[in-house]
């Protein structure tokens, strides 16, 4: 019993030491709404990233491409090869949202592992990954959901609606639901995930700040890259099979 | 782990340390509950013989009334106007995305691409005029050794005609000369015909004054 008491108030000063910036958020009051203003910023960062550093490379684009360019090519043949075989022939429109997607997800989900965020220090909250509160997550989600619908609709018309009964109208609820288990997944494996992997690196360097938590670090930036990558190509399997032909 | 728990956390040990108990494990039993008076207080709702390790946390949390008003804001799923603004700012950057790298970098490779594919049939296309100039080659290579061998041919009979002529003028010289030979050789012996006759004269003469006595 009395162990237990000792290991309860290690525990509790774990807690303290640890798990204390979990769920807690930076607000900002725009008008009478709230927003997590970490999570803003932090997507800020990436969206500038990004942006900067594709005009960077793309300002000057050779026939026979350097480092840079040659990176950039390799990624978008990457999306656009994960596009092709989710989505077939017609993935020509769908490599911005997929593309977008994954290096969205992607640079997020490295920056929380990689970038120095600690050392800003926020009245309340911390800077994170953008991609560790739900609210990135569930929009990401929401847009796959519009953009496979967008996607059955503008290539069937009506009769995409179809699909809800389609091997038997007895099926007709678990079709239903699908359309809500699917954003539901992808939103919360996502979110999951990095918070998840986020955690374990704070608890383990709490724990043991040397070298101990340095394989699980390369196991969470493992862990994004997946993450970001699943994502990507759920949400492009997800619009190719609202596109395809009944069976 | 329970061990790496309490070696990780310091301000305990010195605590669990100062005790007077003999056993080394009890006092760090002893002197840490003074030090959560709450959790003594609560403990005891929980029933002892329940308390595993997960049994353990959640009086833990129920121990801190502070950190529970703490946590009043805290949720992880707390949903607001950040994600209508996070959808926004993903379409604005996916237009971004499309207009400064996909497409330019998708059309310049895909140009490229094409580019190449038609410098590689092109070069299909000179292996026949790599053929015709072969041909060429051939047909000029055919053209100068018949060349040379016409120079050859009518070196070989410049060269034979005038062999030729030498050797029937040397030929005209031998027999000029010979025929000059031949008809001083004739001379000679008309000439010592002659000497011969006049000589056959005087022989007789003689031989015949020896067989006829004078008498």
């Amino acid at each position: 019993m009395n162990v237990l008491l000792c290991s309860i108030n290690t525990l509790k000063r774990l807690y303290d030491i640890s798990a204390v910036e979990v769920g807690q958020h930076f607000y900002w009051q725009i008008g009478s709404f709230q927003v997590h203003a970490q999570v803003l910023i932090t997507s800020w960062v990436v969206i500038a990233l990004l942006l900067v550093s594709a005009i960077l490379i793309i300002r000057n684009l050779q026939t026979i491409p350097a480092f840079g360019q040659n990176f950039f090519e390799y990624v978008l043949e990457f999306i656009r090869d994960v596009s092709k075989t989710q989505i077939g022939e017609e993935y020509g429109p769908w490599v911005p949202f997929i593309g977008t997607l994954f290096l969205f997800i992607f640079v997020s989900n490295w920056s929380g592992a990689l970038l120095p965020w600690k050392i800003i220090q926020l009245p309340h909250g911390e800077l994170a990954a953008p991609t560790n509160d739900i609210n990135t997550t569930v929009a990401l989600a929401l847009l796959t959901s519009i953009a496979y619908f967008y996607a059955g609709l503008s290539k069937k018309g009506l009769a995409y609606f179809n699909k809800y009964i389609q091997p038997t109208p007895i099926l007709l609820p678990i079709n239903i639901l699908e359309d809500f288990t699917k954003p539901l997944s992808l939103s919360f494996r996502l979110f999951g995930n990095i918070l998840a992997d986020e955690l374990v690196v704070v608890v383990l360097v709490s724990l043991v700040p040397l070298v101990v938590p340095i394989p699980v670090m390369f196991l969470g930036l493992f862990t994004s890259g997946i993450q970001a990558l699943i994502f990507a190509t759920l949400a492009a399997a997800y619009i190719g099979e609202s596109m395809e032909g009944h069976h | 782990m329970a061990n790496m728990i309490m070696a990780s956390t310091k301000p305990l040990v010195p605590v669990c340390t100062s005790s007077r108990s003999p056993t080394p494990k009890l006092p760090i039993l002893q002197i840490s509950l003074p030090k959560a008076p709450t959790l003594k207080l609560k403990l005891p709702i929980s029933k002892p013989q329940m308390l595993s390790l997960l049994g353990g946390i959640a009086p833990l949390v129920l121990a801190r009334p502070s950190l529970a008003e703490e946590f009043e804001k805290a949720a992880l799923f707390d949903f607001n106007l950040t994600l209508p603004i996070i959808m926004v700012e993903f379409l604005l950057l996916m237009v971004a995305l499309d207009k400064i790298w996909f497409t330019p970098l998708g059309k310049f490779m895909d140009e490229r691409d094409a580019a190449i594919r038609e410098k590689l049939s092109s070069v299909k296309d000179t292996s026949e005029e790599v053929k015709q100039l072969e041909e060429k080659a051939n047909a000029v290579m055919a053209a100068a050794r018949a060349e040379i061998a016409a120079a050859l041919n009518t070196m070989k009979k410049e060269t034979q005609a005038e062999v030729e002529q030498k050797i029937a003028e040397g030929r005209k010289k031998v027999e000029a000369e010979l025929q000059e030979a031949l008809s001083s050789l004739e001379n000679q012996k008309e000439e010592t015909i002659k000497s011969l006759d006049s000589q056959i004269a005087a022989l007789s003469q003689e031989i015949v004054n020896k067989v006829l006595p004078t008498a």
